[in-house]
């Protein structure tokens, strides 16, 4: 605890880490990589409320990191969050505006406001100026009704009754442009939804594996986890794998003694 | 805190080895409204008097009784403004536990973190300590548990206990009252007596307040339409 009075804290990115890194990579370290999470996340606004959907695949470059991850966040139980970019990024500031949402409901003793959520991730994106990598779709329902927002890296944010998100946005969006229309019923709504990730996991390389969806309305949210499997696997071996010796052909033999270089001595066991 | 004037402890020992501002802010806490715990069987229940300055103060806009987390709820003797404070930090102490640990914080620890706060107080430059003790209450993997903390940061876990104005002839009563098996309804009924004793006046719906938690670990206060079926059954 630093004191007795929390001071203000001094605001800003702290660069100390950045001078840092800089002499680590001229020294020739080569910095770790990121997840990024590739991915399809969507949102629309139906008659009663906002559905959420989202893949669950994580890559890594080129590799497949989790093939079935969790991208809708929980903020508050009326609202959830689905996040693209670098899969830290989004699972640390939506875990943080979800804290701090908490402590103003305890504060105003009222259920959040998605407007509220969405203040506190723009301001918090600002002030990093784009080097938190996160894309968001934030959806709810609060006193003043369902709400759909984007939230962007660098801070700005789009208000919108449909929108898509991650590298499979433009496949999606092209789903949700042909048919959405307004006053969905539920299952419209779910069904738009999951074409429209099913549509992201087909044609983006980055997106793939189950369809997660969210449905929020006034007083009710259901988090349909894995909604649609599209992408079972069809083979595993019931037999398994054996590697018996000599099915791998052996090039060359070196034996080395460590006998002779471990000395074990008698002793007396050690004193308390 | 060191660029302050008054970088030095207020707090210091008499020569009697007593630290006389802890005293002072027990005394301050005596003084203050009777509240009592009562850790039943099955859960615990908080309650407090609400005796307002005026018949023109809005009672609906006090609430004595507060949550820190789902299953953590707060009752206190002593100075409402301090206890403000101690309750902002210590909902902020359970969030941080949480982001943390991906562990809803347990009872013990946030009791802990919050004597901790209050012993702080009693050991930095510029400020007092807190004039208020609370009791704690909340249920986790522990079972029910009831913790009273003290000005001085001392916390005790207790059966029952009671702070404020009438503490002697409740705890006396509630000695005499408590029964390890005890249900929480029986519980209530003699929290609702206990705080009866003592009352001046006539106890009602609208000037006591309880807090209660069941084994489903959901911390609530009372609306007085719940509190004036309990008056009743007592009656």
């Amino acid at each position: 605890m630093a004191g007795a009075m929390d001071l203000p804290a001094k605001g800003g990115f702290s660069f100390d880490l950045c001078r840092r890194n800089a002499m680590l990579a001229e020294k020739g370290l080569k910095m770790p990589g990121f997840r990024k999470t590739g991915t399809t996340i969507v949102g629309l606004v139906f008659q009663d409320g906002v559905v959420l959907g989202a893949d669950t695949r994580a890559t890594e470059g080129p590799i497949v990191a989790d093939k079935n991850c969790e991208k809708i966040h929980f903020m508050a139980p009326n609202i959830y969050c689905c996040g693209a970019g670098t899969a830290a990024d989004t699972e640390a500031v939506t875990d943080m505006v979800s804290s701090q949402l908490q402590l103003h409901r305890y504060a105003t003793g009222r259920e959040s406001r998605v407007v509220t959520a969405l203040t506190l991730l723009k301001s918090h994106l600002f002030s990093y100026q784009g080097h938190v990598s996160a894309a968001l779709v934030l959806g709810g329902v609060d006193v003043t009704g369902p709400h759909l927002h984007t939230v962007y890296p660098h801070g700005s944010t789009d208000t919108l009754p449909f929108a898509t998100m991650g590298s499979g946005s433009l496949a999606a969006m092209s789903v949700f442009e042909s048919k959405y229309k307004e006053g969905l019923t539920r299952e419209e709504g779910i069904q738009l939804v999951s074409d429209a990730i099913c549509a992201g996991i087909f044609n983006d390389l980055g997106s793939g594996s189950n369809v997660d969806v969210c449905v929020i309305t006034k007083g009710k949210t259901e988090y349909l986890r894995n909604h649609q499997l599209p992408n079972p696997r069809t083979y595993v071996s019931s037999k398994g794998y054996s590697f018996t010796k000599g099915q791998t052909e052996v090039l060359s033999t070196k034996i080395t003694q460590l006998k002779p270089k471990v000395e074990v001595t008698e002793s007396d066991a050690m004193e308390e | 805190m060191g660029d302050s004037q008054y970088s030095f402890s207020l707090t210091t020992f008499s020569p009697s080895g007593k630290l006389v501002q802890i005293e002072h802010a027990l005394t301050a806490v005596g003084s203050g409204q009777t509240s009592l715990g009562i850790k039943a069987a099955n859960g615990v229940v908080i309650a407090t008097e609400k005796k307002l300055p005026s018949i023109l103060v809005d009672e609906t806009s006090v609430q004595k009784i507060q949550t820190l987390t789902p299953n953590i709820g707060v009752v206190y003797s002593g100075m409402g403004p301090d206890f403000r404070v101690l309750v902002r930090k210590s909902r902020k102490q359970a969030q941080q536990y949480y982001r943390l640990y991906k562990e809803t914080i347990p009872v013990t620890q946030l009791v802990r973190e919050t004597a901790a706060v209050m012993q702080e107080f009693t050991q930095s430059g510029g400020v007092r300590p807190f004039g208020v003790s609370l009791l704690i209450a909340g249920y986790d993997d522990n079972g029910p548990q009831l913790y009273q903390v003290d000005p001085s940061g001392s916390y005790f876990s207790w059966k029952a206990s009671a702070m404020g104005k009438n503490v002697s002839n409740a705890k006396t009563f509630l000695e005499k009252r408590y029964t390890e098996d005890m249900e929480l309804d029986d519980a209530i009924h003699t929290a609702i007596l206990t705080l009866k004793e003592g009352y001046e006046g006539q106890i009602s719906a609208n000037n006591i307040e309880i807090g209660i938690i069941r084994s489903d670990r959901e911390f609530k206060v009372l609306s007085p339409s719940e509190i004036k079926d309990f008056l009743e059954e007592v009656e």
